[in-house]
């Protein structure tokens, strides 16, 4: 037995030599790609020049980079891009909200560099905690009116919409919802719909803020009138509950579901992944777009890196690129150009619903707890 | 006078004893108390003031006080359920003369392979509305709901069967100290079978079984997937809403109110089994160590009938294993519709595995902090609970419980928060560093959440030693820590073992406390496997996760053969 003890002290010990080694090996990674970075300096010589010009070397540390879009091998084709403009990028994946409760619990010693990914209820709660500093890349102009921070802490990238989907098997576009509304009210759809009721999931969320927006109200509970909670508990009523660990997509290709909420984004690459037709609606009011940003974190140490990377992740040139990679629609005209074909059909017929972000951000998490302990049954 | 006593107390302590105490009370109130303290107060004194709005929202909240109501309820089964179950596995296997004990052994070891998610997937392979026994019964019954399962005995069925991994380590382990000769003797006394099982076998399983059925009624309180995957509308429990809630910024008083009560509810029930603990002189160590020889049942009847228990026991274990194996070689198609055609078979899987799961780095992380986090929960679980067999009616050592089961009354979401926001600037409780970003904080968040689990299972081994093998120990003048280690931890070692064994498979794929503590540099197995299966990522995803699941599955397998199969054997 005691030579167990023995095997057991000296796995510990193995165990703290190793983990000791590894953070010297730490050290010697950021020594390295620094290295490498200098010698890829063309790279960046654009960025740099109209950055801050006057630097005549370019040194570019390892960037710790926070993102909730990293799946279906977003996260992988951004790293290699990165490398190939001499960029080291580390990558933290998780979800929206996850992220922002660690961004915020480590924001007087941040580990994060960047932050890209988030919509604009995350940032918008980010700056409020002091997470951001502030910083106008060169693009910035160059995005649609009203995307960005007007105070120029976080940048738009990419938009989605929102939409409601329908399986084009079952419904047609005469026999589909015609509205969020619709959808609740009807009593054809009874039943028949999915509720957004997995509330950690931004998109939930934002149904919820499209649906409660015209109904703001002062006086009422949370800035929303009765007659708007009225409203979405009709919503809650009447659809069936998201079940953990099933897709709208493969329950519509199994006829178990017929409508949901589909994202922009990912639609197209999830019809062909479960061979289903998902036909969107675009109501009269518009749908919630909601923005995706990039932001420097506050109290980085590698600032200017940071800044070069910004300018570089959010240029014309490389969000055109990404959107003609993966469906998506950048907010610079110029890369929304590159964008495929589908994905600009999509965009021509969506209108944008107007939404009040920072009375969305200042609220939501609260109608997410009513809605949780009142609405759902 | 307190100063005398304490000053007595204390004199017969050696300066390194003393060390390790002031070490012990500097981790209770540097890692245990001070974070988690200073969550409360950002939680519940968010404006200045103190405000109990929370209580008034759940309790004015149906939906939240039916949650918790079916939390406790399953709660209470499970301890009914899984205790017959367990105990019933044990039995069949260690005490019982059974046909194919040693294949029946491995069935009932499968639950060690997987935890989580995977689980009650697996069982919707089994037993959802396309699952294989759902066809079985359908071409019997043409009539029945395919969807029949699901709701409350869908998620009792799935957890009582998921929930003896620790019945079949510890209580395995504590069957096989029932001295032989107190089975004879009895039987010589004309003592029958049952009445050897229930008077004589039964009392020495009492500390474990006591161990176990408050760990069962935690599980039960804090049952996730499985409610969420086959609850069903009119079965959800209260854990879904305390992981939304504590991940909200709004909401995260709601989210530490609700562990509280369930905390609070298993410290109560730890209480009273505590009271029974002290009650009770159980003595299971025999001085003249006879091993148990299995017994065979003599009634032809009975024979038979038990051994089609363990057998159909056996299938029902094995199934949904099966199952995950065989799904994970077909294409995601079939994975999401639970069917299989010959054409369904494909490689690809795997072959995706090799490229996206090539580096070594995350399995090496994984492996590293498992190692390091099993073992100091371990070494503080030993020290702690000899510090609580030695001083058992101290006010200290009462103290000294309690306070480990702080981790109890918070959820892992809060206690990464609090461990990040209180050590992310120079504190001088930790020698004035951060620690926010470091191997430490990622290896004592670990440490944290498995402290109350291995207390109680460590403890139990401890409650069950006789002290007169220390005292002749001492007699013949033995070291107090010469004793503890030849004396003592060779009889608790195989529980500690299999605590050890627990706690590493455990971390190995851990998701909700890495994803806060880890650096970005040093990627662990569950972030890794989290980011390529997310629920919102595709259909490959839904693949993989079966892929990573058998992965999974072949490493814990290989952690319980080197740390618990060999021990077994070398009896």
């Amino acid at each position: 037995m005691s030579r167990m003890m023995k095997t057991l002290v000296l796995l510990v010990l193995t165990c703290l030599v190793i983990t000791a080694c590894g953070g010297g090996n730490n050290n010697g990674n950021s020594g390295s790609g620094s290295e490498t970075n200098s010698g890829s300096n063309s790279g960046n010589e654009n960025t740099a020049g109209s950055g801050n010009g006057d630097s005549g070397e370019v040194k570019n540390e390892k960037l710790i980079v926070y993102t909730n879009s990293n799946s279906d091998g977003r996260g992988e084709w951004w790293i290699e891009q990165a490398k190939q403009a001499g960029f080291d990028i580390e990558i933290v994946g998780a979800g929206g909200a996850d992220l922002t409760n660690r961004l915020i619990a480590e924001k007087n010693n941040p580990i994060a560099d960047v932050v890209f990914g988030l919509n604009n209820i995350f940032y918008e709660n980010l700056k409020k905690e002091g997470v951001l500093t502030e910083y106008v890349p060169s693009w910035a102009p160059e995005v649609w009116e009203n995307l960005n921070d007007p105070e120029g802490y976080y940048h738009a990238l990419v938009k989605q919409a929102i939409m409601i989907g329908y399986n084009e098997a079952e419904y047609t576009p005469e026999t589909a919802p015609k509205s969020w509304q619709d959808l609740y009210t009807n009593e054809a759809f009874k039943g028949k719909y999915e509720a957004p009721t997995n509330l950690t999931r931004a998109t939930s969320r934002l149904v919820v803020a499209g649906i409660l927006m015209p109904y703001i109200d002062e006086n009422g509970d949370l800035g929303i009138s009765e007659e708007g909670w009225n409203e979405l508990k009709k919503l809650y009523d009447n659809g069936q509950p998201m079940v953990e660990g099933e897709d709208l997509y493969a329950n519509m290709a199994a006829g178990k579901i017929g409508i949901g909420t589909v994202v922009s984004g990912e639609k197209f690459k999830r019809e062909a992944e479960y061979g289903v037709k998902v036909g969107v609606v675009g109501p009269e009011g518009g749908v919630p777009m909601v923005v995706e940003h990039i932001a420097i974190v506050n109290g980085t140490k590698k600032l200017d890196t940071a800044q070069r990377f910004v300018e570089w992740f959010g240029s014309a040139e490389m969000q055109g690129k990404f959107a003609a990679e993966f469906s998506a629609m950048p907010v610079i005209p110029e890369a929304a150009d590159q964008a495929p074909d589908h994905i600009k059909q999509l965009f021509g017929n969506m209108k944008a619903q107007p939404l009040n972000w920072s009375f969305i951000a200042e609220h939501i998490d609260l109608w997410a707890e009513k809605i949780e302990l009142q609405i759902i049954n | 006078m307190n100063v005398q006593t304490l000053k007595n107390k204390f004199g017969s302590i050696n300066y390194g004893q003393l060390l390790l105490f002031v070490l012990i009370a500097w981790f209770i109130i540097a890692f245990l108390i001070f974070p988690n303290l200073n969550v409360y107060q950002e939680i519940f004194f968010k404006n200045g003031s103190f405000s109990l709005d929370a209580v008034e929202k759940l309790l004015s909240s149906k939906r939240a006080m039916n949650s918790l109501t079916n939390s406790f309820i399953l709660a209470v089964s499970l301890m009914i359920t899984v205790n017959v179950v367990g105990i019933a596995l044990v039995l069949l296997t260690e005490y019982f003369d059974i046909k194919g004990a040693k294949i029946l052994k491995l069935g009932f070891f499968t639950t060690l392979l997987y935890h989580g998610v995977v689980v009650a997937s697996s069982y919707k392979f089994a037993y959802g509305e396309n699952g294989l026994v759902t066809n079985v019964l359908a071409n019997l019954f043409p009539s029945m709901d395919r969807g029949w399962f699901h709701g409350y005995w869908a998620v009792l069925f799935v957890m009582t069967f998921a929930c003896t991994s620790n019945h079949i380590l510890f209580l395995g382990n504590a069957i096989r100290k029932v001295d032989y000769q107190t089975v004879e003797a009895a039987r010589g006394m004309g003592a029958g079978a049952f009445y050897i099982l229930w008077r004589v076998v039964l009392p020495v399983l009492k500390p474990t079984i006591f161990a176990l059925t408050i760990l069962t009624f935690l599980t039960g309180l804090g049952a996730m997937s499985a409610p969420l995957i086959l609850g069903g509308p009119e079965f959800q429990t209260i854990a879904p809403m305390i992981l939304t809630f504590s991940k909200s910024q709004t909401s995260k008083d709601l989210a530490a109110l609700l562990a509280l009560v369930l905390g609070l509810a298993t410290i109560i029930l730890l209480t009273i089994m505590i009271q029974f603990e002290k009650r009770g002189n159980y003595m299971s160590v025999s001085k003249v160590k006879s091993a148990l020889v299995k017994q065979k049942i003599n009634n032809k009847f009975a024979n038979v009938v038990v051994h089609i228990i363990g057998y159909v026991l056996f299938l029902i274990y094995i199934t949904p294993v099966a199952l995950i194996l065989l799904f994970s070689f077909t294409d995601a198609k079939s994975i999401s519709t639970s069917t299989i055609t010959w054409d369904s078979f494909t490689l690809e899987n795997y072959a995706r595995l090799f490229t996206s799961m090539s580096a070594l780095k995350p399995y090496l992380v994984s492996v590293l902090y498992a190692a390091a986090g099993s073992i100091g929960v371990v070494a503080l679980a030993l020290y702690a609970s000899r510090i609580l067999h030695k001083y058992k009616n101290s006010k200290l050592a009462l103290a000294l419980e309690y306070s480990l089961l702080i981790p109890w009354i918070l959820p892992s979401t809060l206690i990464a928060i609090g461990l990040v926001m209180a050590f992310n600037i120079p504190r001088l409780i930790v020698g004035n560093t951060v620690l926010t970003g470091t191997h430490w904080i990622v290896i004592l968040g670990y440490v944290i959440i498995h402290i109350p689990f291995t207390m109680r299972m460590v403890k139990a081994s401890f409650f069950s030693l006789d002290n007169n093998l220390e005292d002749a120990a001492r007699n013949m003048g033995a070291r107090p820590f010469y004793t503890f280690r030849r004396v003592l931890l060779p009889i608790v070692l195989p529980s500690t073992l299999a605590v050890l064994a627990l706690n590493f498979i455990k971390i190995l794929d851990d998701y909700d406390l890495t994803v806060f503590l880890y650096h970005p540099v040093y990627q662990t197995l569950g972030v890794v496997i989290k980011n390529s299966t997310d629920a919102e990522a595709g259909i490959i995803a839904r693949a993989m996760t079966l892929v990573y699941s058998v992965v999974l599955m072949v490493m814990s397998g290989i952690t319980m053969y080197f740390v618990y199969g060999r021990g077994s054997k070398e009896k």
